[in-house]
């Protein structure tokens, strides 16, 4: 019973870590940014939506949510269609080159939360 | 796509049977709902086997339990492999090159490679044991194994995607 009881709380301890939010554990929630410009491209896929963004510094790459999450919120793929200009309020990734993880876009008026 | 992968897996990315996965609005979600759900049932029944190996459940027949917990074990892993297929190829170039992805293949082969062991080494002995008998050094070894190599491939697979 004892060993059984050692079991089953050495399972327990390691179901813990994957009770953490899915996705933005490798972006830096404590550096925020806007990226803000005309879509250059847009691919409406799973798992993410992804933009990439000619802002004035550089080509950011925009992650979004997933497709179905996108038609829920209002944000089709119209709303993100290339030449479109977006304003990505999100955080940096810290392990791809200019991306960021966007918390809330806004493209014609109108915002969307991404999370 | 990410041009630092091998040429076969941006392939596989670039090709219209990913496409179709990435762009289909109820597939990926189907694939990542299904790996889970084969997931849980391959855990169960896995660890059924494992603990009798190990010497738990020690009243029942190993033949019956572990014949039995073995078809779900097959069928599930089965149906891991299939829906694991369908998430790699929509990122396949950037899944192959992530390191935790890479750790979990690794033990995935070595739990194979286990569970080899013990069908040619010992799955005969243990077959053959009436309930309450004492379970060979190999199979204790191949269960506690077994257990440990699962549960951290469970963890890893749902790591991959922090990074």
């Amino acid at each position: 019973m004892k060993r059984n009881l050692a079991i089953v709380a050495a399972l327990a301890a390691l179901a813990g870590p994957a009770v953490a939010h899915h996705g933005w554990g490798s972006y830096d929630a404590a550096k925020p940014i806007t990226v803000a410009g005309p879509i250059l491209t847009s691919k409406y896929e799973n798992p993410h939506v992804t933009l990439t963004v000619q802002a004035t510094d550089k080509v950011w790459t925009v992650t979004l949510a997933p497709t179905s999450r996108m038609v829920n919120r209002g944000a089709l793929v119209q709303l993100v269609a290339v030449g479109k200009e977006i304003s990505a309020y999100g955080y940096p990734s810290t392990v791809e080159k200019d991306e960021i993880r966007a918390e809330r876009i806004t493209v014609d008026g109108k915002t969307v939360e991404m999370r | 796509m990410t041009e630092d992968a091998p040429a076969i897996f941006q392939a596989l990315e670039a090709s219209n049977f990913a496409a179709t996965i990435r762009q289909s609005v109820w597939l990926y979600p189907f694939a990542n709902v299904g790996h889970i759900v084969a997931l849980v049932c391959f855990a169960g029944a896995i660890a059924v086997m494992d603990l009798r190996l190990i010497g738990a459940l020690a009243a029942t027949a190993p033949a019956k339990v572990i014949g039995r917990a073995r078809r779900v074990v097959i069928v599930a892993l089965c149906a891991l492999a299939a829906t694991g297929f369908l998430l790699f190829s929509a990122e396949a170039s950037h899944v192959i090159m992530n390191p935790v992805f890479l750790t979990k293949m690794s033990l995935v082969a070595a739990g194979i490679v286990n569970v080899t062991i013990y069908e040619f080494g010992a799955k005969r002995a243990v077959m053959a044991l009436p309930p309450g008998a004492a379970m060979p050094q190999v199979a204790r070894v191949a269960g506690f194994v077994s257990l440990g190599i699962w549960i951290v491939v469970a963890g890893l697979g749902r790591t991959i995607a922090y990074f």
